[in-house]
């Protein structure tokens, strides 16, 4: 088997790894610990130094968190009225008065053909359309496609997290043939994944497993290019499937067994406390959140999605106010003003969870800039109303980055602007080289860099 | 589209459809572009160019663009639409002035069918029917339980959910592998052979322990239990409660055998926090198959809960294995009687699991109101649990069958920690196999292995391959079991375990028809007799072929077809995918016994179907249905009592009866707020009938159903209907929806319903809260089918959807196909389907008799 040489005399080991994040849960019921570690968080690179992965780059180091809470927000509530630098604040944003000018809000935008109501989660950073049609076929997502091209150049090419995430149901996060990678629930083991150093036996141990993984492979990829000479057409489409899987599993073990040779950064943050119930909801987001910031302070991602998915949540814990129903249940509020309250006062933790996050950002130094400035917070959701299930007029915001900010950007409500070219420009800002992403036609109008 | 021509082009020089797709490209088309066939040209110019072309593009076709031509795969769907709509008389819409005659309009359509059909036969003459496939996760994991001989291993948590094509999650399109599939491959593989060895030498002693409810701390330490009285464990010795040791929280005496057998915990309400009873004192020490036996009775507890009486009917008890934090696996349920009963359960545990008894019929008391909706003016029921015997491990060999299947009898010995890991890094505990002759030992152990998990022949090429990985593995440093465990591991994740070998056109090779017959009929894979058939070449002869059918049908292992087929076809699989909501149905809330008893009713039907080998109308409108008594109650039919499924004959003027009315279907078709008869029609539509409706355009909002109770949905319906362009699919949509609005969200029935503000109507749910919900606008059910018949309710709808039972019964074969091939039903298969139904009109199409059809039919004997 010819390996890797792509990457050999590159510029060096680059490449990352997790390992299995959400791995470990199952283990744990189970009481058992694998040595295999899991691999999909592990990215291929290809023998490209910094400067060659980030053609259009200033060298700054540029980040982003996508967030995406599935059932939205009270679009009543979220959108102003008027457009422009002018506008008037919604009581939503409101909460986020201090920071006016470090986000734009969009109103009248959507992935176009994005319809199916709660499936479209699948395609919030995707835009792939018709995700609750028959022979629906995702594609890669933002984080991915981010990940992909300079997760290089961290040891973590991207975290993928969520909150009350149904167990392998959901995820924001999509390889480039369309197959889910699942979240990471837990806060304590992505602390421990980011910042625990393992023992020298433990690290012996996981590259003694990563050569016995890559010699397990050498045996697959064998069998099924033997396989694959007997058949013709899509059955050969179906085990070149196979053999690719095997080549990028390779690589990606390959890059594994090199970082873990180096150490761990080191942070003063505790290990945090996972919250035993899926009500304590909000307390998840806000952890969350601190290990996003953690994560990019110590440069270990610059690429992270997080799926909040209220769908999957029960009636929920929320500071000041009784919530009597699930969210799910409460966002067919059917106009009843009992539920448009309480959904109203979890609407409210999530902008001030939001506005907790950017001020930590911002008061991180970097540079002669901080955190905020260089870390692009995409805040949205698939539905522009749950309550209707319609998957147009999102609620968007774009939080810090490095734009002009301070605006409202508003598009016509009947004939939706699209959002992909929100995620062109943003691709852009990052410092990569495209003009496109799925559905876009170009970069997102009226949006600048500062 | 251009590119699919540019490879065509070169792949395979002159191709009719692609001359065509690059005249289009070039812009030289003529005003019908989208198909080569001149034979089509002048009907699509005439009668569909008008309202299909690049401006108006009606439903979303536009016949003037670079459409695929039904002369290709990529075309054909689209074409086999514009077919199906034209042969009946869909279109052109009626309204449309020069309509074409019927002679035209049948030209066009056996012009067209013969494209299709050519198209079709020679891409299956070329690949074969269905693409090549992988198993799905639930298929994975049976079969590796099988392999290893451990029932109760879980492994399809490790595995991304799969693909959905036509349906189900069987179709090679939808099965893709990418490496995320395969990291979880291997870590699923390596945890279920480590799962299978034994985890030590000494073989676990089968014993009988007996855990008194009375000795554990999940139930005496409930009787202080703060808060409201109900919600506390009550000692009882037969009848008498014990208020002293209620009183001091200790013994009164040590027992003698006789008090110890009367003595028992009595509770008034279902488990719940912080009522969470267990026998905690039991712990699985391993995972293995385990006897366990429950002892307890009903009682009558009086209002004061001063004193208890006799029960006054049986009530059900469901056991849960439960893990920390509170995961909870159904095990089975039963029924204490009024006298002290002994009831059994054979089940498989996994390490570490103990026992958790749910009185499943009493409420759950939850703040803040604490009522009980079982209360009567002199107390309320309860359950006593007196003890839980455990009688088991039970293995019937040592080491357990999968560890020899792994190692045969090769001897083991206990296994040291790995130094300086820690706890949650070391490997699991397991014993350490020794070998004398490492070489010789593991190419005989893969040999014989391979030879269970490659379904076929071995070939020598592959026992080398893996032979060489585990003494690669060994000479870097690994030892003779882990060594062995890499080279499980590799073979469980290797493509030869994964595809289901289908690999050439044409007939299917013996060993494939053994799969494809035990994947569709088990979800697994073959057993010994049908691999010893295939391998003696006689499982080709239709006589054995429908033995095996038979064999396959009479197995309990067909329960695994069952759900499986059940979970797509009818989206059981989404059955706790709502909840009520807690203001409009407070009555339904936390209603586990009923939940649970939905889906199983569903089940047991769909298998009486298959047993009886009853007619196909049964799906629409059965005399009978399979109750236990929670079900029986929630449908308000009497006299059913029990947990146990049962048959039960119903009335003649019955609603229930069939598959649209069970509550199982009438839940997964609604959201847990509302219901919509456009969601429920169109799922009837296509899963019941068979004519699935165009999907839903992508700008419209869904009608949002108002709870506040001032307009119906079928008033908000109406108002959308009169426009033209949503009539025109509604009409086909909606009738059987609106015949179901009947039914809440939960399948109970209704006369009126349910909105926020409305006649109120009071009482106490089963989570022991005060609810009032209010009584809105009455139901009006009627409706008129697509043809002009009219119905006043689900009973007159069902009788005219009886009448088209040959429309049944072509749906429910499509779907089996679809399940059973691994292949969508294409135009070329639709002559063999009417040849199955053909064969089955007799006798109102049996259920048995149609998988008959569908296993001896040439599209399931070829590939």
């Amino acid at each position: 088997m010819k390996r890797r040489t792509d990457i050999d005399g590159a510029r060096g080991p680059f490449v990352s790894t997790g390992h299995g994040l959400s791995r470990r849960h199952f283990l744990r019921a189970a009481g058992v610990a694998l040595s295999l570690p899991m691999l999909e968080s592990m990215q291929p690179v290809f023998g490209r130094g910094p400067a060659a992965a980030l053609p259009g780059s200033d060298g700054v180091p540029r980040r982003m968190l996508a967030v995406c809470n599935n059932l939205g927000l009270l679009p009543d509530n979220f959108f102003p009225k008027a457009s422009g630098r002018d506008y008037a604040p919604s009581p939503y944003l409101e909460i986020l008065r201090d920071l006016r000018q470090d986000f734009t809000v969009f109103s009248g935008v959507s992935h176009p053909d994005v319809d199916g109501g709660h499936p479209a989660d699948n395609c919030f950073l995707t835009a792939a359309p018709h995700p609750g049609r028959g022979g629906f076929r995702n594609t890669i997502s933002l984080d991915q496609y981010i990940a992909e091209r300079i997760g290089h150049l961290t040891r973590f090419p991207s975290l993928n997290l969520g909150v009350n995430v149904e167990q392998g149901a959901r995820s924001l996060s999509w390889t480039s043939s369309g197959v889910m990678i699942p979240c990471e629930e837990k806060p304590s083991e992505v602390f421990a994944q980011l910042f625990m150093q393992g023992s020298p036996a433990e690290r012996a141990q996981q590259v003694r497993s990563l050569d016995v993984g890559r010699s397990i492979l050498d045996s697959l990829s064998d069998q099924a290019r033997g396989l694959q000479r007997r058949v013709n057409g899509a059955d050969r489409d179906r085990l070149d499937q196979y053999f690719t899987s095997v080549r990028e599993l390779e690589q990606r073990m390959q890059m594994s067994k090199e970082w873990e040779s180096k150490p761990k950064p080191a942070v003063k943050a505790p290990v945090p406390l996972d919250p035993a119930s899926p009500k304590e909801y909000m307390e998840k987001v806000r952890l969350m959140y601190d290990l996003a910031r953690l994560a990019f302070e110590t440069d270990s991602t610059r690429s992270i999605a997080l799926l909040l998915d209220s769908v999957n949540s029960p009636a929920i814990d929320v500071e000041g106010t009784k919530i009597t129903g699930g969210y799910h249940d409460l966002s067919h509020h059917g106009r009843s003003t009992d539920k448009l309250a309480q959904l109203r006062a979890i609407d409210e933790w999530h902008m001030r969870l939001i506005a907790g996050l950017a001020t930590g950002l911002k008061s991180v130094r970097e540079g002669d800039s901080n955190l905020l400035d260089r870390t692009m917070i995409l805040y949205g959701s698939n539905l522009g109303n749950a309550n209707t299930h319609v998957t147009t007029n999102l609620p968007t915001l774009l939080v810090g980055g490095g734009f002009r900010h301070g605006q409202h950007l508003g598009f016509d409500r009947e004939r939706n602007y699209p959002l992909p070219n929100l995620f062109v420009s943003m691709l852009q800002r990052m410092g990569l080289e495209t003009d496109r992403f799925a559905s876009s036609t170009g970069t997102f109008r009226g949006l600048e860099n500062a | 589209m251009t590119q699919f021509h540019r490879r065509r082009w070169s792949g395979r020089g002159l191709h009719p459809g692609c001359i065509l797709g690059v005249l289009v490209f070039l812009g030289l088309g003529v005003s019908a572009r989208a198909t080569a066939s001149p034979a089509l040209q002048p009907f699509l110019t005439r009668h569909c160019v008008e309202c299909h072309d690049a401006e108006t593009r009606k439903g979303g076709l536009d016949l003037t663009a670079a459409v695929a031509a039904p002369e290709t795969t990529a075309g054909i769907d689209r074409w086999v639409g514009i077919h199906d709509r034209v042969a009946s008389g869909e279109m052109p819409p009626p309204k449309k002035k020069s309509r074409p005659t019927a002679g035209e309009s049948r030209g066009f359509t056996n012009a067209l069918a013969k494209v299709l059909l050519n198209t079709e036969r020679q891409r299956i003459a070329r690949e074969g029917r269905a693409t090549q496939r992988r198993m799905n996760r639930h298929e994975y994991e049976q079969t590796v339980r099988d392999l290893l001989f451990l029932p109760a291993l879980e492994v399809k948590g490790f595995l991304p959910e799969d693909g959905v094509v036509g349906g189900f999650n069987k179709v090679g399109a939808g099965l893709d592998v990418s490496h995320v599939h395969l990291g979880r491959y291997l870590s699923a593989a390596e945890f279920a052979v480590r799962s299978a060895m034994a985890p030590r030498v000494e073989a676990p002693k089968r014993t009988v322990q007996r855990f008194h409810a009375w000795d554990q701390g999940e139930f005496f330490g409930l009787i202080p239990l703060d808060g409201p009285k109900e919600r506390r464990t009550f000692p009882l010795v037969g009848l008498k409660l014990m208020t002293n040791v209620m009183a001091t929280l200790k013994r009164d005496a040590e027992p003698d055998a006789d008090r110890r057998q009367r003595e028992a915990m009595g509770v008034v309400v279902s488990t719940y926090e912080p009522t969470e009873i267990r026998f905690g004192g039991f712990r699985a020490p391993m995972t293995g198959r385990y006897r366990l036996r429950a002892s307890g009775y009903s009682f009558w507890m009086g209002p004061k809960f001063t004193q208890v009486s006799k029960g006054r009917r049986s009530e059900p008890v469901t056991l849960y294995a439960d893990s920390d934090p509170r995961i909870l696996r159904r095990l089975g349920s039963f029924d204490f009687g009024v006298e002290p009963t002994v009831c059994e359960l054979e089940v498989d545990l996994l390490a570490g699991e103990t026992i958790r008894p749910d009185a499943a019929r009493l409420h759950r008391s939850r703040p803040p109101d604490h009522r009980n909706p079982l209360t009567e003016a002199d107390g309320m029921p309860g359950v006593a649990f007196q003890w839980l015997e455990v009688e088991g491990p039970i293995f019937e060999q040592w080491p357990p069958a999968g560890h020899q299947a792994l190692f045969g009898a090769l001897p083991i010995k206990d296994r040291p920690k790995a130094e300086g890991v820690s706890r949650r890094r070391q490997r699991p505990a397991g014993v350490a196999v020794e070998s004398a002759e490492p070489a010789i030992d593991a190419e005989r152990l893969l040999r014989s292995f391979l030879g269970r998990a490659y379904r076929g022949t071995v070939a020598e090429a592959d026992v080398a391959r893996f032979v060489t990985l585990v003494k690669g593995s060994m000479a870097t440093g690994s030892d003779f079991t882990e060594a062995m465990i890499a080279g499980y591991t590799a073979v469980l994740s290797s493509p030869s375990f994964l595809y289901i070998d289908e690999p050439k056109p044409g007939k299917l090779a013996d060993g494939a028809l053994a799969e494809r017959l035990s994947f569709f009929l088990w979800n697994a894979a073959p057993d010994a007799e049908l691999r010893a058939l295939a391998a003696k070449g006689r499982l080709q002869k239709p006589d054995v072929l429908r033995a095996q059918t038979e064999r396959l049908l009479d197995d309990p292992r067909s329960r695994q077809f069952i759900d499986a087929f059940l979970d797509y076809w009818l989206d059981l699989r989404g059955i706790a995918a709502t909840a009520p909501d807690e203001q409009l149905y407070p009555d339904y809330q936390l209603d586990d016994l009923l939940v649970e008893s939905m889906a199983t009713e569903t089940q047991v039907f769909f298998g009486e179907l298959i047993r009886r080998n009853l007619g196909i109308t049964n799906l629409v409108d059965s005399e009978f249905a399979m109750l236990n008594e929670r079900l029986a109650r929630h449908y308000g039919i009497e006299g059913v009592d029990g947990v146990g499924f049962r048959r039960v004959p119903l009335r003649r003027e019955r609603v229930r009866g069939g598959l649209l009315t069970q509550a199982s279907v009438l839940k997964v078709t609604a959201n847990g707020t509302t219901t919509s008869p456009v969601k429920r029609g169109a799922w009837v539509m296509s899963r019941i009938i068979g004519r699935p409706p165009p999907p839903a355009p992508p700008s419209v909002p869904a009608v949002e159903p108002d709870i506040r109770g001032a307009t119906t949905i079928r008033e908000q319906l109406a108002k959308h209907r009169t426009q033209e362009s949503c009539n025109a699919c509604h009409r086909l949509i909606d009738p059987a929806g609106f015949a179901l609005e009947n039914f809440d969200v939960m399948g109970g029935w209704r006369t009126r319903y349910r909105a926020s503000g409305g006649d109120p109507v009071k009482g106490i749910g089963h989570n022991g809260n005060f609810f009032h919900f209010g009584l809105g606008p009455d139901v009006d059910a009627s409706g008129e089918l697509p043809d002009g018949r009219t119905f006043q309710d689900v009973r007159e709808l069902k009788q005219l959807l009886v009448s088209d039972r040959e429309q049944l019964a072509r749906n429910l074969v499509r779907q089996l196909v679809v399940y059973a091939t691994g292949a969508p039903v294409g135009f070329a298969d639709r002559p063999e389907i009417e040849e199955i139904l053909r064969a089955n009109r007799r006798g109102d199409f049996p259920v048995r008799s149609l998988i008959h059809g569908v296993v001896q039919s040439d599209l399931f004997r070829n590939k």
